[in-house]
């Protein structure tokens, strides 16, 4: 094992990393972010300055691909830049769906670690599951992600994104729940309340109908 | 949904919206408070602020005092079973705090308790 990460396995900053990929800084750093990518940074140094290794790349990578709504958007992200002068209304949307994407993720991956940049720590949620009311601070949806666990066959979809200027409205259509908690085949809708400060949009609240099976 | 339940459920979210109108318009906090949810959150910028927290808003409400010439509009009304959004454009605020002539829209989120339909979250985007 020791063998394997000799100078040549590893890749030594974001340009790297991203030429590796096959894809922008811009996006390697969110999936960093939002989607778990191995990264690792050296101690003592400025924050930035990275590595990682190609064998855990290419296991992330592997892992990754099963995760149908992350290629939508990557897909989305190939496509040449939105010229934000003209197409300011893409920009927001696409900002909107890259978060919505943090969520899913550690909704799939039954980990709130990849969800925590999603949503504002002031955030809250609200909604019934199986009789139980759960109103009050997100911490409730991570531990529920936690508990939860895996949900590898989480299909979302986007029923409604409507903006208007600093706040905006998501309501994710998501079946095929399953988990701890969720048991099999479950269906949620969720509508998520955002808003965009310091030019990031993030989530301030989720509602949520679990539907009975 | 059969239709009448849809019909039964419509008016419950829109005699929530009412009492926050009727509480906006004379200036009252105490007349939208009981259409609001113990754990309900509000936010959204007045300037460069941010406003967070419903005692934000009733404060504001009763700082602000009456603003007799607000219209609304219903945007829209989206019913999920248990859960509800409504967008409501406000023109014609006033007040104390407000100014005059400002415009207001609001997205407003609602969880359909035993008691009837409560206002969970008011999310607003100000204009002047």
């Amino acid at each position: 094992m020791f063998t394997r990460n000799t100078p040549q396995k590893i890749l030594e900053s974001w340009k790297q990393i991203a030429g590796y990929l096959e894809r922008s800084e811009r996006t390697v750093r969110r999936w960093e972010a939002c989607e778990g990518l191995p990264v690792h940074r050296r101690g003592h140094e400025k924050q930035d300055t990275v590595f990682a290794y190609r064998h855990e790349i290419d296991v992330w990578s592997r892992s990754r691909t099963k995760c149908p709504g992350a290629e939508l958007i990557d897909d989305a992200e190939g496509l040449p830049p939105v010229k934000s002068a003209n197409n300011a209304y893409l920009v927001e949307h696409d900002a909107i769906t890259r978060t919505m994407h943090c969520y899913i993720a550690g909704a799939r991956a039954g980990d709130s670690n990849l969800m925590h940049a999603a949503f504002y720590p002031w955030a809250t949620i609200s909604g019934f599951c199986q009789g139980v009311e759960y109103s009050g601070s997100v911490k409730h949806v991570f531990d529920w992600i936690t508990e939860n666990g895996p949900a590898p066959n989480i299909e979302p979809r986007f029923a409604r994104i409507e903006i208007i200027e600093t706040i905006a409205v998501v309501h994710l259509e998501v079946q095929h729940w399953s988990g701890k908690l969720a048991g099999a085949n479950a269906r949620a809708s969720d509508v998520f309340t955002l808003l965009r400060r310091n030019g990031e949009w993030k989530i301030t609240h989720k509602l949520f109908h679990w539907h009975d099976q | 949904m059969a239709n009448h339940e849809y019909l039964t459920e419509y008016d419950g979210i829109v005699k929530a919206m009412q009492l926050y109108l009727d509480g906006s318009k004379q200036g009252r906090s105490e007349l939208m408070r009981p259409a609001f949810h113990p754990d309900a959150s509000f936010f959204g910028y007045a300037g460069d602020q941010l406003a967070n927290g419903t005692q934000f808003l009733f404060d504001w409400i009763d700082k602000n005092g009456p603003a007799p010439a607000i219209e609304h509009r219903i945007v829209s009304v989206d019913i999920l079973e248990s859960i509800a959004v409504v967008r409501l454009e406000v023109g014609g605020w006033s007040g104390k705090l407000a100014g005059s002539g400002v415009h207001m829209s609001d997205l407003f989120t609602l969880l359909k308790m035993p008691t009837g339909w409560k206002i969970i979250q008011k999310a607003f985007h100000w204009s002047a």
